[in-house]
């Protein structure tokens, strides 16, 4: 009972966040008058085609413009571009919500359609695993770092990883990604420059996995860079600070050894709290996505976000900041399930 | 208060990372009051996003300091010009003035491109006429160019003044004509025939500059050249404001150039008052506002404090970047749109430290004094509470702005940056958009990249030496 109720409220408040964030996008589209452009673009294109098809069956010029302005009318009306802004706000919120923005003035999918929803969607598995990959790699690789230096407080290792991770959080990851594309990809030529895969791709499936694992490589490290410093950091302040408690050097005492301790009484009592810090830093990661998809050529939402900026396709930006929104949401919602399983405490 | 003050700063002091900090932090501060005092405010408009401006440039050059590094040595880049001519003599029909111009050339490739450029001319009889003609190293002679000013105008009269809103740039390299004389040249010095459309795609300039090889092989020749250029007028009142002639290198200056010829190292140091602008601006106000929002709702509580940590909550919960994306990308690109979409996105954190330090300090006796005196809230919030967060707020201020330069650099890679003034970020961005990082131009790639993180570095290492003075207790977990 203690479970459900709390995910629920973890639900609850999240699903406010969804609705305040598309409330406070349709309040701006419609205060900057952006709304009315999109909902004239799709009144003007569906007169288009009526346009095309009429002619051929009416002939007389004054009546086919006759019968396209009753019809323009109507479309006005249904769109309620006849209203003011603030009257449509659920309307568009709505259409926000589902992603029915009309068509893209430039985008297309990889097939050449032009449908928002479609656009946005056929990419967001190419966004998730590149950003769920690094996540685990730089969980993993930070987590026994993070543990190892804990035991040896005061090393090199420490010092230097401390170091980094002061650096790392001045450097920006997008341009880590540029440095290792003018190095390992123009210089020494061992990495492509961008893209999911080669043009064309392998036909055989298992050369395919394999040439996108090639082509993962250089965007996978550039995120894992970026947020490795902040793991290992973490996860040494936080085993160091558990590993000082009185029921660890208890256990100690009692003779257990020295791996069950690690494992049963610190690495235990210490994950919800690193686990926090993965949930702080998510939108970090979501913007560090951005950023090396865009320097990548990664055909993901990220670089679609730059694309779609540097064409001017508002409903394409738009749909990205809702899904971009909605996926942190949910990412949220899924590592705050992990919490509760991980930390009994916070049922009750 | 001051000796309270003398001792943080010497505890401060104490720290390594601290000094490096704080002659970092100078020389930035040093170099952004150069250019605010050097540059002119409409820099972006009027220079660096005029291609006019850098049509005498060479493009996609690299800093003329790898000729230390390479064998081959590559052309500098020469631009001479000239307000006086060298001479002056009396010929029959009137004045003719020469303006002489020689250059040691050594390097192993020829010139990029030839440009000739006049300014500021007056003629009150015949249109002036401009010839530009150069002896090599090897002594031949060519006359490359003859250029007659335009005529009058009907209804004009005299004096003729040509040239004077903008100058006259003639580019020698993809002139028809000179290909013509070159080809000319060719077949009367060295029996070599050669069309004119050949000679306009080798380039003028090439052929200038090397004696050739067979009938398609020039090799570059090295030693003294002197151009001419002849001016003849006809009027003793003529006269001619500026002669420019430009030898378009391979390398120039100390950072080079991009692909539109604009010299880095301009844009870069115009790019150091930005970035600590961006960065101290926005941190400042985002700093008072959150710890002003914290230090209320703490202390006053109540529906206000409901309102601010929901608000705070909210606002905490959303991706940035996106939404920072969007705004910009819907309100426009301008500096201070910016500056104030950081400005609300970047409050709440500091608001729920401080409020709960706020929440701490409420209990203590020195505000149960202040309370039992009589002060007003707004008095004990301001005299009591305030004093001491400070520490601990300012160490944040200088915490935080590293974030805001990072986060606008972001933007304009993102191509989302105020087009009215270059940033690093824009300079990166226009690296990336135009290709510059898959044909390895480094030096326009690296150095914006260096700049940004060396300005972030600074803040950092004040915001670490700063740590042991504010409250130990209140380091930052992350």
């Amino acid at each position: 009972m203690g479970l459900a109720r709390t995910l629920f409220m973890r639900a609850l408040t999240l699903i406010t966040v969804l609705v305040l964030v598309i409330f406070f996008m349709v309040l701006v589209l419609g205060a900057t008058g952006t709304s009315d452009k999109i909902l004239q673009a799709m009144v003007n294109e569906e007169v288009m085609m009526l346009r095309q098809s009429l002619a051929k069956t009416i002939k007389d010029p004054q009546e086919l413009e006759r019968v396209i302005n009753i019809r323009k009318q109507e479309l006005m009306e249904f769109y309620g571009l006849t209203k003011p802004w603030y009257v449509r706000l659920p309307d568009m919120a709505w259409r926000v919500l589902t992603l029915e923005l009309g068509k893209a003035r430039t985008l297309k999918t990889f097939a050449g359609g032009n449908k928002v929803s479609d656009i946005v969607m056929e990419r967001l598995t190419n966004t998730i695993i590149l950003v769920t990959s690094a996540t685990v790699i730089s969980a993993i690789v930070g987590l026994v770092l993070g543990v190892r230096i804990a035991t040896r407080v005061g090393g090199i290792l420490d010092r230097l990883s401390s170091y980094f991770s002061a650096i790392s959080y001045a450097i920006p990851t997008w341009w880590i990604g540029i440095i290792l594309i003018l190095v390992f990809a123009f210089l020494l030529r061992l990495f492509p420059f961008g893209g999911l895969y080669s043009t064309p791709p392998p036909s055989d499936p298992y050369m395919k996995f394999l040439d996108i694992i090639w082509h993962a490589v250089l965007p996978v490290t550039t995120l894992v860079i970026a947020s490795i410093g902040v793991w290992i950091y973490t996860t040494r302040t936080i085993v160091l600070n558990t590993a000082q408690e009185d029921f660890v050097n208890a256990a100690r005492a009692r003779g257990l050894p020295e791996e069950l301790v690690r494992r049963r009484y610190i690495m235990r009592v210490a994950a919800p709290p690193i686990l926090t810090n993965v949930i702080l830093g998510l939108a970090t990661s979501i913007s560090g996505a951005i950023l090396t998809e865009t320097v990548f050529n990664w055909p993901g939402l990220g670089r679609l976000f730059y694309d779609a900026v540097l064409v001017m396709d508002e409903v394409v930006v738009i749909a990205l900041t809702y899904i971009f929104t909605l996926v942190y949401v949910v990412a949220r919602f899924l590592l705050e399930v992990l919490y509760v399983i991980l930390d009994p405490r916070v049922r009750y | 208060m001051s000796t309270r003050l003398k001792e943080a700063f010497q505890e401060f002091w104490r720290l390594n990372v601290s000094k490096i900090g704080v002659v970092f932090l100078t020389v930035l501060v040093i170099l952004s009051i150069y250019v605010v005092v050097s540059y002119p405010l409409d820099f972006g408009v009027r220079y660096w996003n005029n291609p006019l401006y850098w049509a005498d440039y060479p493009k996609s050059a690299p800093p003329s300091w790898v000729n230390y590094f390479s064998n081959e040595k590559i052309p500098e880049h020469y631009t001479f010009s000239s307000i006086k001519p060298s001479n002056t003599l009396l010929t029959e029909s009137g004045i003719r003035l020469i303006y002489l111009f020689k250059l040691d050339f050594q390097a192993d490739k020829t010139p990029t491109f030839l440009s000739l450029t006049v300014k500021n001319v007056t003629y009150y009889d015949k249109p002036v006429i401009i010839r530009l003609n150069v002896t090599r190293p090897d002594g031949k002679n060519i006359e490359l160019y003859r250029y007659t000013v335009p005529a009058p105008y009907v209804d004009e009269s005299p004096p003729y003044k040509r040239f004077y809103d903008q100058s006259k740039r003639i580019s020698l390299t993809g002139d028809l004509s000179v290909a013509s004389i070159l080809a000319r040249f060719l077949s009367r010095e060295y029996n070599v025939t050669i069309k004119p459309s050949e000679v306009n795609s080798i380039g003028q300039h090439k052929i200038i500059f090397s004696i050739p090889k067979g009938d398609t092989q020039f090799t570059v020749l090295k030693g003294d050249y002197t151009f001419y250029i002849i001016v003849d007028t006809y009027d003793s009142r003529d006269s001619v404001g500026e002669v420019k002639l430009v030898v378009g290198g391979d390398v120039y200056g100390f950072m080079g150039t991009d692909s539109l010829g604009r010299d880095l190292s301009v844009g870069l140091l115009f790019g150091f008052p930005i970035a600590l602008f961006i960065g101290i601006v926005t941190s400042t106000i985002t700093t008072l506002l959150g710890a002003g929002l914290g230090i209320m709702g703490g202390y006053i509580g109540g529906k206000l404090d409901e309102v601010i940590q929901r608000t705070a909550d909210f606002v905490n919960n959303i991706p940035l970047l996106p939404l920072l994306i969007f705004l910009a990308f819907i309100l426009g690109q301008n500096l201070w749109i910016i500056v104030f979409l950081l400005v609300v996105f970047g409050w709440p954190t500091l608001t729920i430290i401080v409020r709960s330090m706020v929440l701490q300090l409420k209990s203590g006796q020195f505000i149960e004094a202040a309370i039992a005196i009589g002060a007003p809230r707004w008095w004990i919030m301001v005299r009591h509470i305030f004093p001491q967060v400070a520490p601990f707020i300012f160490a944040q201020l200088i915490f935080f702005t590293p974030t805001f330069i990072l986060l606008e650099a972001a933007l304009s890679f993102l191509g989302l940056g105020d087009p009215t003034m270059p940033t690093w970020g824009q300079i990166l961005e226009y690296g990336f958009r135009s290709g510059g990082i898959y044909v390895g131009l480094w030096w326009w790639i690296i150095p914006p990249g260096l700049l940004i993180i060396w300005t972030a570095i600074t803040f950092v290492l004040i915001a670490l030496g700063m740590e042991p003075v504010v409250n130990p207790r209140l380091r930052r977990m992350k």
